[in-house]
C-alpha cells in the first residue's frame, strides 16, 4: 500500500551561522519534528561549543557588532546560553552541557580551514563596514566568531550559578554528549552537527538551541526552525546499513577530520557505494582521487573509540539568583529585569517537573 | 480494505475528539471484528485505549487486519462537518492509500485525507493493582475538577471506604471537594485500603471534559502513587479508557 512518509523537513540551521561543520549525512537522516514541550522530563547533553558558536553567531547588533559589556568584553554567548537555557527549563528540559577538550591531532586541517574562513570574513567584515553595507556585514561578522577560553570559563561559570550541570570532555564534546546518552545518563544529546551519529548517539536533537523565526542571511525570508529528533535506529533502517558503514559513508563524504572527503561525492552516492561494496577499503578501489590526510581505519578510530570520561557528575540544582545578578548584571551589564524574568521561568518549569512520572514506569 | 459506516455522526465526532486530547498521529488497528487504537501522549504521562466492536457501526466492512495512521486534528475538522443524524462512511482507497470520508445527509460531500506511516510501537498495558475502585457521574467529575482548576493545576485524590476527597492547594488558595459514596455524584465505591495520589488537573480536566461526551459514567481505580485509570461506560459495545500517571511528592 502507498503510503505519505511521515512529515519530513529538512532545514538547516548551518546556513545561518555561515560555517558548514561537521559531516553532511542531512540527506540520509529521517527526522521527525517534535515540540519542545514534548521534551518535557528528558534530559539532554548539549554540545556547548556547538551552542556556544551559534550563540556568537546570532545575537548580534544589526551591523554584525556582537553583545558587549561596558568594559568591551563580549558578553553575546552568555545571553544566549542564560535565555536559551530558561526557556528549556521553563518547558521542563533537563540540560547538561558538554564542553571541548583538546581536539584530537587528526582535527589540525579542519581547524587551519575554520581559521583561514574566519580571517577572510574578517577582512569582508570591515570592508563591508567602511563601506556601510550593514546587512553584508552582518553575515560576514556572523562568520567571524571566535570562541576564546575566557567564554567557555564565563559560561561554566555562569551554568553553575544557574544550578545546570556541565561536563568537562577530554576531547571531542560531541563523543562524550554520545557517551553520556550511550550510558543513560541523559535521554538525548543535542548539536548542530551529524556527528553525534558517527559517534554512536542512540538520539539526537537538533534545532534545540536556536529554535524560533529566523531570517534567511541577506533575504527578506523569515523560517521556522523546528526541534526535530533523529534516532539511530531509523537512520541504520533507514539507510540499510550497519552503524560502523554509517562511519564509512560519513567519512566518504568528509568528516571534521578529512575535511574535503573526497571530491565530487555526494551522500547518496557515497551510501551506495558502501551498501555496494560493504566497507571503506572495498570500496576504495572503484573510486579515483580518494585521498585521505591520514589512513581512514584512524578516523574510523576516532568516531568507533573516542576519547570519553566516566568521570562526571550530573545534578540540577536550584538556580542562585543574586549570584547569577551579580555576575553577569553587576559585572556584565545585563538588565537586571530580564535577567530576574529568566531565572523566575526557571523557577516555574523545576516546580512543574517535581514529581513528575511517566507511565513507563510501570510497565515494567 | 475497510469499509466503516457510522449513523450516529456526533458519536464518531466526540470519539474522535476524546481520542485526539493525546494523540496528534493516530495508528488505528482494524480487523474483522473491531477497530482499536492505543498510543500514549508525545510526553508519555497518559494513555488512551480505545475499541469499537463491529456492531457499533451500521456497516462494517473488513476483510484482513490493518493499521491505518491518520492525522487526528484533520479528521476532526472533516468530521465537524456533518450534521447530528448524518451518516459518515470511512473507506480505504488502497491504490492511492487515502483516506475517504463520505459524510451523507441533506447532500453528499466526500473528502479524501493522506494516511500516514503506522506507528510500529505496541504500547504495553501498565502492570497496577488497584486498591480504590469507584463509579461516579462523568458530569459530577468535570465538576470536582472544575472547582480544583480555580486554585492549583494539580489535584491530590484521596479515598476511603466513605468517600473520595479531591485536595487542590495552590499557591494563594486552597480547595476541599468531597464526593460520599451513595450520593448523587459517586454512585459506588470500594477501597481495600485508604489510598492518595496526586495528578495533573490539565490532563484530567482534558480526558474527562472529552471522554463526557460519550459516556455519562466513569469507574475510576487507583492506588496510592499510581497511576489512575479511568473507564468510561460506552452505550455501544466498545471501550474508551485513559491512564494517567501520577505526580510523586518528593518531600
Amino acid at each position: 500500500m502507498p503510503r505519505l512518509r511521515k512529515f519530513i523537513i529538512s532545514v538547516s540551521c548551518l546556513y545561518f551561522t555561515g560555517v558548514v561543520l561537521g559531516v553532511n549525512l542531512r540527506d540520509l537522516v529521517p527526522k521527525t519534528i517534535v515540540k519542545l514541550e514534548d521534551l518535557s522530563g528528558k534530559s539532554i547533553a548539549i554540545d556547548a561549543y556547538n551552542a556556544l558558536y551559534q550563540f556568537l553567531a546570532i545575537i548580534r547588533q544589526p551591523d554584525g557588532t556582537p553583545l558587549k559589556d561596558a568594559g568591551g568584553r563580549i558578553t553575546s554567548h552568555l545571553s544566549g546560553l542564560l535565555y536559551r537555557t530558561s526557556n528549556l527549563v521553563e518547558m521542563g528540559i533537563k540540560p547538561v552541557y558538554v564542553f571541548d577538550g583538546a581536539p584530537p591531532a587528526l582535527k589540525e586541517v579542519e581547524i587551519k580551514r575554520r581559521m583561514k574562513v574566519k580571517e577572510e570574513a574578517l577582512v569582508r567584515y570591515e570592508q563591508a563596514l567602511r563601506e556601510g553595507k550593514t546587512e553584508e556585514a552582518r553575515v560576514y561578522a556572523q562568520a567571524t566568531s571566535h570562541l576564546k577560553d575566557y567564554m567557555a570559563e564565563d559560561s561554566k561559570k555562569l551554568l553553575d550559578l544557574m544550578g545546570i550541570p556541565w561536563v568537562q570532555a577530554p576531547s571531542e564534546g560531541e563523543a562524550q554528549a554520545a557517551h553520556l546518552v550511550k550510558r543513560g545518563d541523559t535521554d538525548f544529546c543535542a548539536s548542530q552537527d551529524y556527528d553525534s551519529l558517527l559517534f554512536g548517539a542512540p538520539k539526537l536533537v537538533r534545532n534545540l538551541t536556536i529554535t524560533g523565526r529566523r531570517k534567511l542571511p541577506s533575504k527578506n525570508i523569515y523560517i521556522e526552525v523546528i526541534p526535530e529528533v533523529v534516532e539511530m535506529e531509523n537512520v541504520l533502517k533507514g539507510c540499510g546499513i550497519t552503524y560502523e558503514q554509517l562511519i564509512d559513508v560519513g567519512i566518504l563524504i568528509g568528516t571534521d577530520f578529512n575535511p574535503d572527503g573526497i571530491k565530487g561525492l555526494g551522500p547518496k552516492t557515497a551510501l551506495k557505494l558502501i551498501k555496494e561494496h560493504e566497507t571503506l577499503e572495498n570500496a576504495l578501489p572503484h573510486l579515483k582521487n580518494a585521498e585521505f590526510p591520514a589512513e581512514p581505519q584512524r578516523i574510523r578510530e576516532i568516531f568507533l573509540r573516542p576519547k570519553v570520561t566516566d568521570n562526571y557528575r550530573i545534578e540540577w540544582k536550584e538556580p542562585n539568583t543574586e549570584g547569577v545578578i551579580d555576575f553577569i548584571c553587576r559585572e556584565r551589564d545585563f538588565s537586571e529585569e530580564r535577567v530576574r524574568k529568566a531565572i523566575e521561568k526557571m523557577l516555574k518549569g523545576t516546580e512543574k517537573l517535581k514529581g513528575k512520572t511517566t507511565l513507563e514506569k510501570w510497565f515494567v | 480494505m475497510f469499509k466503516l459506516k457510522v449513523s450516529d455522526a456526533k458519536l464518531l465526532r466526540d470519539m474522535t475528539t476524546a481520542i485526539s486530547i493525546l494523540v496528534d498521529e493516530a495508528t488505528f488497528k482494524i480487523d474483522p471484528h473491531s477497530i482499536k487504537l492505543r498510543a500514549m501522549d508525545p510526553s508519555r504521562v497518559a494513555m488512551v485505549d480505545f475499541e469499537w466492536s463491529k456492531t457499533v457501526f451500521e456497516e462494517y466492512i473488513c476483510t484482513e487486519s490493518t493499521k491505518m495512521c491518520i492525522n487526528i486534528s484533520e479528521l476532526l475538522k472533516l468530521l465537524k462537518r456533518a450534521g447530528k443524524d448524518e451518516v459518515v462512511e470511512l473507506s480505504l482507497d488502497e491504490k492511492t492509500g487515502r483516506l475517504q470520508v463520505k459524510i451523507t445527509g441533506k447532500y453528499t460531500r466526500n473528502f479524501t485525507m493522506p494516511t500516514l506511516e503506522a506507528s510500529e510501537e505496541e504500547v504495553p498495558t501498565p502492570k497496577l493493582t488497584f486498591n480504590v475502585r469507584a463509579k461516579a457521574t462523568t458530569g459530577g467529575l468535570s465538576q470536582a475538577i472544575e472547582d480544583a482548576q480555580l486554585v492549583s493545576d494539580h489535584v491530590r485524590i484521596e479515598a476511603d471506604a466513605e468517600k473520595i476527597v479531591f485536595n487542590a492547594t495552590g499557591d494563594l488558595m486552597g480547595a476541599t471537594i468531597s464526593l460520599q459514596k451513595g450520593s448523587d455524584t459517586l454512585l459506588d465505591l470500594e477501597a481495600k485500603e485508604s489510598s492518595k495520589a496526586t495528578f495533573s488537573l490539565s490532563y484530567l480536566s482534558e480526558i474527562i471534559k472529552a471522554a463526557a461526551a460519550t459516556s455519562d459514567i466513569a469507574t475510576i481505580e487507583f492506588s496510592t502513587d499510581m497511576p489512575i485509570k479511568l473507564d468510561f461506560q460506552q452505550a455501544k459495545e466498545g471501550k474508551l479508557m485513559f491512564y494517567l500517571a501520577p505526580r510523586i511528592e518528593t518531600e
